[in-house]
């Protein structure tokens, strides 16, 4: 869209006045303008919108709504909680209803991009089966006559019509299908994974915190207004604990391409990168910390996991 | 929990009622007809459970200074240091030795947060105290750990847990 595109240019233009500035500044100091400071003959379109006065800042420490979720789970004594504003989807325009505090192990780790990186790489991956096949010189129709006699008679010596040389003969080294591009990466480098893009989408303010998905009209149109309102983003992934979702909300999100609704246990990288914005209810938020954090506590599995222990999440 | 009532109703113990004669004949009919005070009991479950094993580490007893063992437990509150070292899943310290190619010897300190450089500064100036010599160490900022040249493992657990990590 044009307010995307003129972002987009205002941020190079930004840029490059900042790289030329700093390397030329020494030679025609009163020409260019000051490091950051755009040019005075740029005409900007009024419409422009700037994503950093757009979205709340996160909440002050005197903030006085209410905390509504306090983190069960233990917090190092070196760190200390997050906190986020808790939201409600009853009315377009609602201002929030208290706070909720995040724990620091799963919205809170270091910005590991490499990690990010192998788990989208192997969610694409190892569901996928490649059936290409081509045929080998010995599975080609006929070719096991030699077609003319070594010696004497001017062509060239063969042995075979279909060796990879000849016209319709086999490929020598083609796929050898079908192939399997199954592997697994360690369960604690996937768990590692989701808490890295949660931590992403908390830093980036694209992760949104919500008491409950009750909306008043199933409309989609009324989703889209929110959204919109809100500023939350192109696309929103939101995440329920429960497998049923509100019939409204189902119902409003059904016709919508880039709003989708998934439960809890189905997050996932690739869901949480290629949607702009989650939103995750407070059961989701108590969910997510159980099942993420129990793995950084756990023992080596004895027998896998599928099988009863005394504590499992 | 889920877990307790699926095999409670999968194991159920069944009292034999405390007859007289303990035995019973081959061509006996039923069992109700026989003996008529048979119990459904789930409280000897409780046996079951014990036995099942526990998936999360247990926290360590508490400990005035060092275990027996030579385990020493972390400070109550965190040094202030611009750096942390957390301790591992079994609450030891994370240093850890590792020979490649048969001669390279190599100590790896893990989960470290915050300023690594400073943590990288005293442990050089540790060791510098140590051998008198300037140790080569290298620090991966992405996985946050410090990789020092030489075995010096025993050394610097011993120094990270008299600061108290």
């Amino acid at each position: 869209s044009n307010v995307c595109v003129t972002e987009k240019f205002i941020e190079m233009f930004r840029f490059s006045v900042a790289v030329f500035g700093r390397g030329v500044a020494k030679r025609f100091s009163s020409s260019f303008p000051a490091e950051g400071a755009l040019p005075p003959n740029l005409q900007l379109p009024a419409n422009l919108v700037d994503p950093s006065r757009l979205k709340r800042p996160p909440p002050p420490a005197d903030c006085p709504l209410p905390l509504l979720r306090r983190c069960e789970a233990v917090v190092p004594a070196h760190l200390s909680p997050m906190q986020t504003w808790v939201e409600s989807l009853q009315m377009e325009d609602g201002e929030p209803l208290g706070r909720a505090e995040l724990h620091p192990d799963v919205f809170g780790v270091s910005p590991r991009i490499d990690i990010l990186h192998d788990v989208e790489k192997w969610q694409r991956n190892y569901k996928r089966i490649s059936y290409a096949h081509t045929k080998v010189r010995s599975e080609v129709r006929g070719g096991g006559k030699k077609p003319w006699r070594q010696k004497g008679s001017g062509r060239a010596r063969h042995g075979s019509i279909r060796s990879p040389l000849w016209r319709g003969g086999g490929v020598s080294h083609g796929p050898r299908g079908p192939t399997s591009y199954y592997y697994m990466l360690p369960m604690k480098v996937r768990v590692q994974g989701l808490k890295v893009a949660l931590s992403f989408k908390m830093a980036q303010d694209y992760l949104h915190v919500v008491d409950s998905l009750h909306i008043p009209t199933p409309d989609s149109q009324y989703l889209l207004d929110l959204i919109r309102r809100r500023h939350w983003g192109e696309s929103v992934l939101i995440v329920d604990v429960a497998e049923e979702f509100p019939e409204n909300i189902l119902q409003a999100a059904s016709d919508l391409k880039k709003v989708n609704l998934i439960p809890a246990i189905g997050l996932n990288v690739h869901s949480m990168l290629k949607h702009e914005a989650v939103v995750l209810t407070l059961e989701t938020l108590k969910f997510l910390e159980d099942k993420l954090l129990w793995h950084d506590q756990r023992y080596t599995p004895l027998y896998p996991f599928k099988l009863p222990y005394r504590d499992f999440p | 929990m889920a877990l307790t009532s699926q095999l409670r109703a999968a194991l159920v113990h069944i009292h034999a009622g405390s007859s007289a004669a303990g035995l019973r004949s081959a061509s006996s009919s039923s069992p109700q007809q026989q003996n008529p005070a048979l119990i459904e009991s789930t409280e000897e479950f409780v046996f079951v459970e014990r036995l099942i094993a526990p998936s999360r580490i247990p926290d360590p007893p508490k400990h005035a200074g060092p275990a027996p063992s030579g385990w020493t437990p972390p400070a109550e509150t965190p040094p202030p240091l611009p750096y942390m070292i957390r301790r591992s899943r079994m609450h030891n310290i994370p240093v850890y030795t590792d020979l490649t190619h048969g001669n390279r010897k190599m100590t790896l300190v893990r989960k470290v947060e915050g300023d690594i450089w400073a943590l990288e500064k005293d442990v050089k100036q540790f060791l510098q105290e140590l051998t008198g010599k300037d140790m080569p160490t290298q620090v991966n900022e992405v996985t946050m750990t410090l990789k020092i040249k030489g075995h010096f493992d025993q050394e610097l657990k011993s120094w990270l847990s008299s600061k108290g990590f």
